[in-house]
Parts: C-alpha cells; structure tokens; sequence
C-alpha cells in the first residue's frame, strides 16, 4: 500500500502526520470492513405468498367438485396458519391444475417468482373404494427446490376438507418445522343453549358441536393426549361437582372417581394418558391428587392446608405447575409429579393463577390480575424471563395451548361478552374463534389427529 | 443620584456590548478567512467514528434474567436455584360460586408493572443516523460512519472507514432484503442470530449459494434467512463484486 500524496505533491509536516493517521486508520478499517455486516431485522405481519395449483384428479370418475372444495379448504387452511397467502388463480403465469409430481418433474420457477409467490404447491387426489389418496409437493420458488414431498391414504370417506387441512398443517412444516393446527379442535365451555355445556369446534372456529348436553353446570374440559376422550366437571349429579368423561375411543365414559364426600374441581391428563391430576376440594382447603384412568389408585401429590389448585403438567411429565395461596394470594408453583421439591415460580404481581405449560416444554402461560381484570403473561418454567403476551383493559383468561406450542386459545371479555381468542406465541395474529352466541369460556386445544 | 448611578452603568453596559459585538465579528472574521475553516470539510480529510461495539444482549437478548416488562423470551438455558419459599399458612375462606376454581381469595391486586413500549430500535436509530450522515454530506467527500452496529462480540469493534456510496449502497441493499425476507411468525421474539456470507457479482446478483458462516441454532429461522435473501437476488449493484455480510434479526414485537 503506497502513501497517497495530497495533491500538489508538496510533502510537509502536516501533509505526512495525515497521510500516518490515514494509513492507520485504513490498516485498521480494511479488515473490519470486509467484516461489517449488514444488519436486517425482521418486518412484522408479512407471510409467504404461496401459489396452490388444483390438484389433479386420479379418481375415477373425477369430481370438479371435489377438486374445488379440496382446494378452497386447503387454501383456507394455509391461511389459518397465519404463515401463508394465497395467490389468486387469475394471476398464475404457469399452469393451474397439476401436471405430474413425478421426483424428475420440475417446475418453471420464474413463472412462479414472477408472480410474487415465495411457494407452490402441487399434488393430486385419488378417491376410489379404497382410501382417499393425496400426494403432494412444495417448492421454494426462489431457490427453485422442492421442500417437501408426501403422500398417504385416508379412509374412503375421509370429507376433502379434513385431508385438505391435513395437507395445509404439513406445508406449515415444511417452512417452520412444526406442523400446522387446522386439523386440531379445541373443546370449550359455552352457555349458548341456557345451560353451561361442553363444545367441540375446529381450531379455525367452524363446525361448533356439542360434547355435553345435561342441562346442568360443565366447566374446565381437557383432552387426553390421544384426544379421544375429554375429561370435565359436572353438576350433572347433584350439588357437588365431580369429574365425568366423555369418551369416543377406548376410555370409559362417565364419572371419573368415586365421590370421597369432596368437591372434583378439575381434572387433567399427563401427557401419556395414564394418570390425571385431580383437584378435591373440603370447602376450606382443596388439595391436588393424581389418579388412573379407570379413578382408581388415587395418591395425593400436595399436602398442605391451602388452597391448590390449577395443576398443569410439564410435557415430560416430571412436574406439575399449580397454583398454592399458601403465602396468602394465589400464586404459580412448580413441584415434581409425585409431589414434593416445590418452588415458587411467580414473583411478580399479587394475584397469578391459570398456569398452562405449553407442549414444547419452554413457557408456561398464566393469567395475572392487574387492576381487577386479568392478562395473560408467558414465563419460562425457571423462572427467568417473564413477559406479557396479551393485555387488554378487559379480562383475557384461561390460556390453552396448541399442540404446536405456537399459538395459544384463551377467553377474553374485550367484547363484552366471552369470547375466545386465538393469538400466536409471539403476540401476533390475534384472531377471534366465538361469537355467534353465548358467553365461550375455558378452552381447551386438543392434540394432533392420530 | 440614584438615577446617575444607573445611566452610568447603562451607558457602561452599552458600551460594552458593543465592544463585545465588534470582538464577535472580528473573531469570526479572522475564522472565516482562515484556511482550517473550509478544510474542516476538505476532501482529503477523514471523520473517524468508532464502530458501535453493542454488548450482545443490546440487539440479541440474553439469557441473562432481565427485569420482567422489557425482558425477551429465550428458551431457558441453564438451571437456576430455586428461590427461597416463603411459607405462611394461612386460612382462606372458598369462594361461593362453584363455577370459579376455588383459588380466587380477595386480596387486593397490585398492580402489576405495565411493560413499557420497547424503546425504538438501536439499529433502526442507527439507520437514521446513517441517513442523514448520507444525505447531509456532500457527494464527493468520503465521510466515515459507523458503518452498522456489530451485532454481536463476534463481529468486534473497529474503526471503520465506509464511503456514502458503500453506505448508500448498504442501505438499498438492506430494505431490498428486509422486504424479501419473511420472519415465520412466532420467531419474532426469540433470541435468533445467524450470519451469511453472499457472494455478488457486479450487476447485485448473487453467486452460488448464500453461505451460513453462524447458525441460530433454529434451523428453520437459518432456512428463512436463507430464503429471503436468495429471493432479494438481484440485491442493487454493489460498490464492488465479491462477498458481503448480512446478520439476520427477528424482530422484537412490541406488544
């Protein structure tokens, strides 16, 4: 590197200590420089523009109808995600409907790109006598790969909607690693009829149906981990509450446990299916036990005067987060599933209650009570981070995490009456589920389908 | 006498305003017709700024227990003692209404901290900074900025020398990638950096491709950054071809 030389190429005194300094600073910029880099942060609110061709048809016969219901599900399904938008058929440069998925076929990627979308989606649907069979295949447009490729058989009478939302939650893999929820249902508490009965919906909100109809009081729902069975409580049989389920797989419907004189308050599952943690309450105190399936070999798990309630078990099964008012105002605890090794995990705010740990085992949702209404907060199991998720002049409660640990549902009274809500981990996408009637309260996200 | 008293000092005070006026417009006079004036802005001459050099958790959040309202989720990381339990059993009464778990005694809420809105982003500061050192500073004149914030101990501190071409450059090259580039929703919190190296030939394009020199540790987020940076391609035409750096940040979302 040579001394650059001010022009008039007189060299004096000053003219050298500048050059020295340049040259320093030069020195010392040329390697920094080759390493600064250009910091992008992320914008909000933007999702990937995704082309959905029709998929062929290999039934015999062939059903436009089919194919176009598939589609509009698919599509809506994508959308559901908060991940995806469709791009509308009309502006489609390349072909509309699937021509192969065969591994060799490829794609004009710039008539896609073109166009804007960031993906396209092709398969083919075969109804016949022995399934429903769909296949199908997801390109990245920019960097002209396919990303994923399946296909599987459904039952034969398996509605296009539910395999077309099958389909939508696998494309969501493929770009976030976690499958989508729309083919998930969330059951809840609704007084839609007169009388508080248990519901079941699609996660989206449609196809409303009810899980309890005994015109007494039903509250605090919650799936087994096969989600085939929903456990709740019940003033079904007289004036104590008592814990009932209600299955359509192998468990046994009806009570849960034998009536000790105490009140059931809530019972949830371990994330196997085994076991169910139970809050009885004597009217001055309420403890939490576990017990099986079948109600029997109940074993306590606190063992305190309080009151304890709200038990949420961690994914792993290990430990359960509860609620103790043992230092005199609700608070969220963590202890190990078998009872004992406990510690208080909230700290802050006079009044916590409602933990829900979410599947991936990272947070554990909570409602906190901030001048008489409640918000929802997310705190990490130790105790570290502790942040607001949904706040609201009006009360958001009863958290409920989805399957994906993405998204969590939860009732709030922003509208007057109680609605639920949907909203994704990191506070966006807040979308409302209810609201056709009735006061909706305490959801429950059920797991994947089998 | 009063009054004489006070005409005098008046007169003294006018006095002497003037006297300081006419020094003022002597001073500046001689500044003025004085060489080292306009050479403040001389084309030779270099502003040497420090490239920021952020703590980490500045613009990528720590682990670290932050205080709850500005604190950033991060999966946990390391064990932590329990805190101390403070037993105090007391009796409490079950409320009436069956519907409500029975956890709800009445103590009256405190109210709980609101978070408050998350100060405007450093980078973002810096980016204004770094537009109107770019558009105040005459053309020709390389002006030396701090260039873009080291987003992490890695990427160091230095003194570092960029012209407003290079600048301007960095900075349509940043807004073309940002708008390409979709953050999965539910990152958006997260303590997420990862680092690429592009290879761009003269027109912007990019060559082969990008390489990920540091990962997220999510390899979707590294998958997202990846694809929105190959769809950015053609970035703008860049000072010169060869490798550029990006960092990618998700965004912290402000509630």
């Amino acid at each position: 590197m040579g001394l650059r030389v001010p022009a008039g190429g007189r060299i004096t005194l000053r003219s050298l200590a500048a050059a020295l300094l340049a040259l320093l600073a030069v020195g010392a910029a040329a390697r920094a420089q080759d390493r600064a880099p250009i910091v992008i942060e992320g914008g909000k609110g933007k999702t990937y523009r995704i082309a959905v061709q029709r998929f062929a048809d290999r039934s015999t016969p062939q059903s436009d109808e089919r194919i176009t219901r598939f589609r509009e599900a698919l599509q809506n399904a994508l959308e559901f995600s908060g991940l995806f938008q469709r791009i509308p058929e009309g502006a489609f440069l390349g072909p509309l409907t699937t021509e192969s998925l065969d591994d060799g076929a490829q794609i004009a990627c710039p008539d896609w790109t073109q166009i804007g979308a960031d993906a396209l989606l092709q398969g083919e649907i075969a109804r016949d006598a022995q399934g429903f069979r769909v296949a199908f295949r997801v390109w990245d447009t920019a960097r002209c790969r396919d990303l994923m490729r399946r296909r599987y058989m459904q039952n034969a009478t398996a509605n296009p909607e539910d395999v077309a939302r099958r389909v939508a939650d696998d494309v969501v893999e493929a770009f976030l690693g976690v499958k989508g929820v729309s083919s998930t249902e969330i059951a809840f508490v609704s007084d839609r009829s007169g009388n508080k009965e248990i519901y079941v919906m699609e996660a989206d909100g449609s196809n409303v149906r009810k899980a309890t109809a005994n015109r007494s009081i039903n509250n605090f729902p919650n799936w087994s981990p096969d989600g085939q069975a929903i456990a709740y409580t019940s003033y079904r049989q007289g004036n104590r509450p008592l814990i009932f389920l209600s299955s359509r797989g192998k468990l046994r419907p009806g009570r849960l446990l034998q009536s000790d004189g105490r009140s059931q308050y809530r019972a949830v599952f371990d994330p196997v299916g085994e076991r169910l943690a139970v809050v009885l309450s004597n009217g001055s105190s309420s403890e939490i036990v576990s017990v099986d399936t079948d109600g029997k070999d109940v074993r306590r798990i606190t063992q305190s005067q309080s009151i304890e309630v709200s038990p949420s078990w961690s994914p792993d099964g290990k430990r359960i987060a509860f609620v103790s008012d043992r230092t005199g105002a609700p608070q969220i605890y963590i202890m190990s599933a078998g009872g004992g090794d406990e510690r208080r995990l909230t700290f802050d705010g006079a009044y916590n209650t409602n933990p829900a740990w979410s599947p991936d085992g990272l947070w554990i949702a909570y409602e906190t009570r901030v001048e008489g209404q409640f918000d929802i907060w997310l705190i990490d199991p130790d105790g570290k981070v502790n942040v607001p998720l949904v706040t609201n002049e009006r009360s958001d409660e009863a958290p409920s995490w989805a399957p994906n640990s993405r998204h969590i549902v939860f009732s709030s009274t922003r509208r007057g009456r109680a609605d639920l809500y949907m909203i994704d981990r990191d506070g966006s996408n807040l979308r409302r589920l209810t609201g056709d009637a009735g006061n909706n309260t305490a959801p429950a996200w059920g797991p994947f389908p089998p | 006498m009063r009054d004489g008293q006070q005409d005098l000092r008046k007169r003294e005070f006018r006095r002497f305003v003037r006297w300081s006026a006419g020094a003022h417009v002597a001073v500046l006079g001689v500044v003025m017709i004085s060489p080292g004036f306009h050479s403040r802005f001389d084309a030779s001459q270099v502003i040497a700024v420090d490239l920021v050099s952020l703590p980490a958790s500045a613009l990528a959040p720590s682990a670290a227990p932050p205080p709850p309202p500005s604190a950033k989720p991060v999966p946990p990381a390391e064990e932590k003692p329990a805190p101390p339990e403070p037993p105090k059993p007391k009796e409490v009464v079950l409320p009436k209404n069956p519907e409500r778990e029975p956890q709800k005694p009445k103590p009256e809420a405190k109210p709980k901290e609101v978070a408050p809105k998350p100060e405007k982003d450093l980078d973002d500061l810096l980016a204004d900074m770094r537009k109107d050192a770019g558009e105040t500073a005459p053309a020709p004149k390389p002006v030396e900025q701090a260039a873009v914030p080291a987003p992490s101990a890695a990427a160091g501190a230095g003194t570092v020398k960029v012209s407003p071409e290079v600048l301007a450059w960095m900075r349509k090259a940043k807004l073309k990638v940002r708008s390409a580039w979709v953050v999965p929703p539910g990152f958006r919190r997260e303590t997420l950096e990862t680092h690429v190296t592009v290879e761009l030939d003269a027109s912007g394009a990019l060559v082969g491709d990008p390489k990920i020199t540091q990962r997220s540790g999510n390899p979707w987020y590294d998958e997202s950054v990846v694809r929105g940076i190959t769809k950015a391609s053609p970035l703008p035409p860049p000072p010169s071809a060869g490798e550029w750096d990006f960092v990618f940040l998700p965004e912290d979302a402000s509630l």
